[in-house]
């Protein structure tokens, strides 16, 4: 149900289906050598050749896709055998303010996300001194390599009340030990998202503005354009689409991270992925589970809609 | 007085490669300059160092007397136009146009003024709206100049502005340029590697040859009185035969060869002694029948190869024939045609014969 799942499996779709014209091509070339030159062809109709040839990939992805995904629909809306809006009722009795708070944080870090890779690409891009642009090449990829879970269990270790940046904040003397608080709640999740999430947008991003041609942004220079105007006005909007793009898939993994609500704050309110897990582990309420698995698509689904209507506004021009 | 533009003593670095080995040009106002070379010979770059992209390691830049070299590229009251055009693919012509105009926070209806006057003076008034996507290559390069001239630079830098049109337009956009040029009495620095282009538009030509200057002049001076071999080469004279010459005084002795008669030529202050590089233009000779064997009279004033027709062509206007002379081959066009195999005799005039001393 996860947006995880939902991109391997479109991987596995993928790479399942590529075989397909090279194994078509060895079967039809098999066959026609055995078969009289001319006239006689092989009886089966090509396109249940091609239905026969993606079965198998065809098979695992109704089987581990869609078969879960439409009995976790229906689980929503089931309650004791019968069909009920009841587990709708309860989630959102009991979780509405946690859905509003996940709705919020992940929009929040989407946001922040937004900016700092901004900041990083166009540092990349327009920095004047090279050693920077390659010291910040070089260091800011790491997160990407760091799993969600080592990411909430770092933070969890740095941001709590006893923790290592009060710590440096108190022997700086910024801060007495009576002031320090705690940032494990809504802000430790939003650190730790935008902590994880910032690389892979700026990965990105740099990508593309590094693709852009070159002379448009010498040309708004030559015209007299500061760096930062140049960032927003030449080149951003050239790379917008690709923000948007990772952005979107951000959004999505955001929505189906467990580790780092666990991990950073366990209280209420908190995300509802901890909410389903919670639901699962401790009552085995799967009809609440699945109402709140699909609030979840649905957030992502209007997402997954702003995208693709953004795309199908680019292609119309 | 010194000249408007100036770049003196400009030594440019890629890396370890020295691109420019001390370059000294000098622009007046008003003037276009055309710098003229091969590929890589670093024209470009000087264009790039003038407009403040590509600092000089060392030398100066200077601009009305005042020192520009360390100013970024926006304080030179420099305009480059490029060769991709680089126009904003996200703004409309309008907005590209009015850019820079925008930057200088000029009123919104001053803009607005600006703008449609540039489109008119570009023939352009009714695609203000259109995006450089839907524009054909000739209409982008239009914006791209408009968007030069829209700040009403002191200095217009053209980065090869004609390479990526169409043959015929590029004919028809050459006038116009040089025409707005003349008319707005503005700087211009043009860099082409395209010979013709440089003599139709410019009123000087600097023909660079790795990263040195090989002659400055006007398009006559460097077309017919080439300082160097590379020029000579460059400007067309393609055609070379190597002969023994010799100056004495104010005359060129040129001794008579298996290949060519004697002859006497004058010496124009060439220094000329033993084997010598004999260039000529194909179009700027006579090309007649052999006249038996290679004559022991010395021709005054001009030099007369013998060779042989092994190809002819017809290119338009004139006929084209390719003449073995020895183990070279001549290019050489003639009114008439003569047809392959036949004994001719081809005649230098001394002002078609470039003869330099041989590297």
């Amino acid at each position: 149900m996860s947006a995880k799942s939902e991109t391997e499996v479109t991987h596995g779709w993928g790479s399942k289906k590529l075989p397909q014209p090279d194994t078509a091509g060895a079967f039809r070339a098999k066959h026609a050598g055995g078969l009289a030159e001319g006239g006689c062809r092989f009886a089966m109709p090509v396109h249940l050749l091609g239905f026969l040839l993606v079965a198998p990939a065809l098979a695992i992805v109704v089987l581990l896709f869609v078969v879960p995904l439409i009995s976790s629909i229906t689980g929503a809306f089931e309650v004791g055998g019968t069909v009920s809006l009841g587990n709708f009722t309860k989630a959102f009795e009991l979780y509405s303010g946690d859905m509003l708070f996940t709705l919020a944080i992940v929009l929040l870090s989407s946001a922040l996300i937004g900016l700092f890779s901004i900041m990083i690409g166009g540092y990349l891009t327009l920095g004047s001194n090279p050693r920077a642009v390659a010291i910040l090449r070089w260091i800011y990829r790491w997160p990407l390599f760091i799993p969600f879970i080592v990411v909430g269990q770092i933070l969890r270790t740095f941001l709590a009340k006893n923790g290592l940046m009060n710590n440096i904040f108190i022997e700086l003397g910024l801060m007495t030990p009576l002031s320090a608080m705690s940032f494990l709640d809504w802000r430790g999740i939003v650190i730790a998202f935008v902590w994880k999430q910032t690389p892979f947008v700026a990965l990105l991003l740099s990508g593309a503005m590094a693709s852009i041609d070159r002379s448009t942004i010498e040309a708004a220079r030559n015209l007299g354009a500061n760096r930062l105007r140049i960032l927003i006005e030449i080149v951003l909007p050239q790379v917008r689409t690709t923000l948007l793009v990772g952005l979107i898939l951000s959004f999505v993994t955001m929505m189906s991270v467990l580790s780092v609500p666990l991990m950073i704050n366990a209280q209420s309110p908190t995300m509802i992925t901890a909410n389903m897990a919670f639901r699962i582990n401790a009552y085995r309420d799967y009809g609440v589970a699945n109402a709140l698995g699909l609030i979840s698509l649905l957030m992502t689904s209007a997402v997954a809609w702003v995208y693709l209507r953004q795309t199908m506004r680019e292609h119309s021009r | 007085m010194s000249a408007f533009l100036e770049v003196v003593n400009a030594h440019v670095l890629y890396g370890q490669h020295e691109v420019l080995k001390g370059v000294n040009l000098a622009v007046e106002k008003g003037e276009f300059v055309a710098l003229l070379g091969s590929s890589g010979c670093g024209k470009t770059t000087l264009l790039r160092s003038i407009a403040g992209f590509n600092p000089p390691a060392s030398g100066a830049i200077r601009v009305n007397g005042h020192d520009v070299t360390g100013l970024p590229p926006d304080k030179r009251g420099m305009a480059l136009v490029f060769q991709s055009y680089a126009l904003w693919p996200h703004m409309t012509v309008d907005q590209n146009i009015g850019y820079g105009l925008k930057l200088r926070r000029m009123p919104k209806a001053a803009i607005e003024a600006r703008v449609a006057e540039i489109k008119r003076m570009l023939g352009m008034d009714t695609l203000g709206a259109r995006k450089p996507a839907n524009l054909s290559g000739g209409q982008r390069q239009r914006v791209a100049l408009g968007r030069a001239l829209a700040i009403e630079p002191d200095i217009l830098l053209l980065d090869e502005p004609l390479s990526n049109l169409d043959a015929r337009i590029r004919l028809t956009v050459r006038h116009e340029i040089s025409a707005l040029q003349r008319r707005l009495g503005i700087t211009a620095v043009h860099v082409t590697h395209d010979r013709e282009e440089a003599m139709v538009m410019a009123d000087r030509i600097v023909i660079l040859n790795n990263g040195e200057i090989a002659q400055v002049g006007t398009p006559e001076d460097v077309y017919n009185r080439p300082a160097s071999d590379f020029v000579a080469a460059f400007m067309g004279a393609e055609n070379l035969v190597e002969l023994p010459a010799e100056t004495k005084g104010d005359r060129v002795e040129i001794a008579a060869g298996p290949f060519n008669s004697a002859a006497v030529v004058s010496s124009r202050g060439r220094l000329l002694s033993g084997l010598s590089n004999a260039r000529f233009r194909g179009e700027s000779v006579e090309l007649s029948d052999a006249q038996g064997a290679v004559s022991s009279v010395q021709d005054e004033g001009a030099l007369r190869l013998s060779g042989v027709v092994e190809q002819t062509s017809y290119p338009g206007g004139l006929w084209r024939h390719v003449i073995a002379v020895g183990p070279r081959h001549m290019i050489v066009d003639s009114p008439r045609s003569f047809e392959i195999g036949r004994r001719v005799s081809i005649r230098i005039p001394e002002e078609a014969l470039f003869l330099f001393p041989k590297q």
